[in-house]
């Protein structure tokens, strides 16, 4: 390690290659963690996990008790062992007990993307609610026509505050901070939506995974979805660069103006009637592609917002290429996931590994290959949640036995962990 | 290639000549260009363990059903799962082979060489035509227009019916003919959509279900919930018409089976998960 970083120094090594060597060393060696604990103060499994994009560090956790627990993951609350091992209790928890509080399960909880100032919980109580950090108090309650399942805010917006929910109804809605009201609804998908996310690449974008498996992807500014991924049209890996690309392609999708166009042929389809002209917008939900045989339970987007990761519950797991709305055709090895709930994956720092629940396991995939790499066995039911936190290299994973687990590299952190000042003298 | 796969008797060889084709053949060229005339005269190594398993597929007497492999069984006999996403793919965009999705599970694809899917075509053709009067001219549009254009396993209503007035006029009972006839099925979610099937595979369906079960459950009645591979094979199932090998290859390849290598061959394990 030291001849690494004298190399750097010297300028044998470049600063980008050193510092990926060293990530990709820490996280792909990841186990219980052996200096880490949080202690979950939850009494009903734990659903929903982030620790905050500004600083990276504080977790915010959900639970099915309707509780909410913020940890510092940097700071440990107490030492135990001589000093080897750091607790980390809760900073603040939020109960039944307290007046603004959920009354059934909070399904998600995202902190405000531009500081942690405010957080925003979703529960099965059709609510969501804004609460402010420092004073614990709910800021602002929408009411939403289901169960909220999953709620997300932009981390790149700058021209908007929405809070994309996605409910057991079949519209998402756009709750908008700023003025306290619905802004739109999006309409498209034929069941609940399970799972939402923005777009890490653009403001305005927005992915839908509903339980009808279809995966809808918005401009907010437009009406209706641009673009429906259809498992059945698949590219093989990687798309080349583009001067020497070849459209595999054939076929073309039977899309709304691919209707119209056969019509002004002449010929009439057997059962169905003649098509009126619709807005390009609602054509869009005519379109009856599906993106997995069962519901879309988890999505990610990878962080140069090119690849997108999603998990059905027909336990498959599929990697899409974002800008031609293909499958990949990488085959995850999984054999089963959770169907019921929605699950949250993860993805490492450089996207070169994807971690995704698998019931009692947490699994390591490599992204383009499909293999997998490590399996992380710790919890005793099913795992629902899973963060991994790049600035540490750290995966925070939560599940149905109320536990939160961090997962870290077993290599010893070249500062030395404070130890406990336990004489008299002063130093 | 035939005579090798006769006579060699345990799948373990099997599985090691599969292995062998893989370091022999490379996989078509580089997947992501477009494919070449010389690249699809060479065998890629799905395709290998493909018509092994075509011809190793068990003769049933009461049924006249042409071969058919299952996704699960090339995932256990080629180690690169995503290789063999893609080399299927490959192959069923030059129309050499055809998938479907079958009911018996969430993710159960079956693959029929087309020859193969012909060749039943044909069968189901001529027992319509000897048992009623009514016109099978339908199925011949289908086989023209419909095969050919549309390579999902799923087709919705109104293309199939654009598809098969290129043949002629269409009406209600030439798609109920073909519904009957077992080439189409409704999907259940989607009362537009329907799926491609193979015909007169219904008792055999029920087969592959019902004997997966009682393996899984002759294994999980042990009190390790293992078995060694040799004596496994030797074993008739009661309830399936399919061989044992058929519903091993299945089972490993889905993730429900694993094997170890022990010292005194292989052993097949109920995996935990």
């Amino acid at each position: 390690m030291w001849r690494e970083i004298a190399n750097r120094e010297a300028g044998k090594t470049r600063p980008n290659s050193f510092k990926s060597r060293v990530t990709s060393g820490l996280s792909s060696d990841l186990q219980l963690s052996n200096h880490k604990d949080i202690v979950s103060p939850h009494r009903g499994s734990v659903n929903s996990l982030q620790v905050d994009l500004t600083e990276g560090r504080y977790l915010l956790s959900g639970a099915a008790d309707a509780s909410t627990a913020v940890f510092d993951v940097q700071r440990a609350t107490e030492y135990e062992g001589g000093g080897a091992i750091a607790k980390h209790r809760h900073v603040f928890a939020i109960d039944k007990q307290h007046r603004a509080a959920h009354k059934f399960a909070v399904s998600t909880a995202i902190w405000y993307p531009i500081d942690t100032g405010l957080f925003i919980t979703g529960s099965y109580d059709h609510y969501i609610k804004v609460w402010d950090t420092n004073s614990t108090q709910v800021v602002m309650n929408f009411k939403m026509p289901g169960k909220v399942y999953r709620a997300a805010m932009s981390p790149l917006a700058t021209s908007h505050m929405l809070i994309a929910a996605g409910t057991e109804d079949v519209q998402v809605r756009l709750c908008d901070i700023a003025s306290g009201a619905f802004s739109h609804t999006l309409s498209g998908h034929r069941d609940g939506v399970m799972t939402v996310e923005w777009s890490t690449s653009s403001e305005w974008v927005l992915v839908t995974g509903g339980c009808d498996g279809a995966i809808r992807f918005w401009d907010i500014r437009r009406a209706g979805c641009f673009r429906v991924l259809d498992q059945s049209r698949t590219q093989l890996g990687r798309r080349l660069p583009v001067l020497r690309r070849s459209m595999t392609n054939k076929k073309k999708t039977v899309t709304g103006n691919g209707a119209k166009q056969q019509l002004a042929l002449g010929r009439t389809p057997g059962k169905g009637s003649v098509k009126l002209r619709m807005h390009p917008g609602l054509l869009s939900t005519q379109d009856r592609a599906t993106a997995h045989y069962g519901a879309v339970t988890g999505s990610r987007v990878t962080e140069d917002g090119m690849y997108l990761l999603s998990a059905g519950s027909d336990s498959r797991l599929r990697l899409w290429d974002i800008e031609s709305g293909c499958n990949t055709l990488v085959n995850f090895e999984t054999a089963r996931l959770q169907t019921s709930k929605p699950i949250q994956m993860a993805t490492s720092g450089d996207s070169r590994l994807a971690f995704v629940p698998c019931m009692t396991a947490v699994k390591a995939f490599d992204l383009w290959s499909g293999e997998t790499s490590m399996v992380l066995r710790g919890h005793y039911e099913n795992v629902n949640c899973c963060w991994f936190s790049s600035q540490d290299q750290e995966l925070y994973t939560g599940g149905n036995d109320r536990q939160i687990l961090v997962w870290s590299s077993s290599k010893p952190h070249e500062d030395v962990s404070v130890a406990e000042d336990g004489d008299n003298w002063s130093d | 290639m035939g005579d090798k796969s006769e006579s060699s008797g345990s799948r373990k060889r099997r599985r090691d000549e599969a292995d062998e084709e893989e370091e022999k053949t490379e996989a078509a060229g580089d997947a992501d260009e477009a494919p070449s005339l010389e690249d699809s005269l060479m065998f890629s190594d799905t395709l290998v363990a493909l018509r092994i398993m075509r011809a190793q597929f068990p003769r049933i007497d009461k049924v006249a059903i042409e071969p058919f492999v299952l996704r699960s069984q090339l995932y256990s006999s080629v180690k690169d799962r995503t290789q063999v996403d893609r080399e299927l793919e490959t192959l069923k965009r030059e129309n050499m082979l055809r998938i479907f999705k079958l009911n018996t599970g969430q993710d159960d694809h079956a693959i029929m060489f087309l020859e193969d899917y012909l060749n039943q075509i044909e069968r189901v053709t001529k027992r319509l035509e000897e048992n009623k009067k009514s016109d099978t001219e339908v199925l011949e549009w289908f086989k023209k227009y419909v095969i050919d254009c549309k390579l999902e396993p799923s087709i919705d209503h109104q293309e199939l019916c654009l598809l098969l007035s290129n043949g002629g006029k269409v009406k209600d009972e030439h798609i109920s003919l073909l519904i009957n006839a077992g080439l189409l099925t409704r999907q259940l979610i989607d009362p537009n959509m329907y799926w491609f099937a193979i015909p007169n595979i219904g008792s055999i369906l029920k087969g592959l279900s019902q004997g997966r079960k009682e393996l899984l459950s002759l294994l999980k009645r042990r009190r390790y919930k293992e078995m060694m591979l040799a004596p496994l094979e030797k074993k008739r199932l009661r309830l399936s018409p399919l061989d044992i090998r058929f519903h091993l290859r299945d089972l490993i390849g889905s993730g429900h089976l694993k094997t170890l290598c022990t010292p005194t061959g292989l052993v097949v394990r109920v995996s935990k998960d």
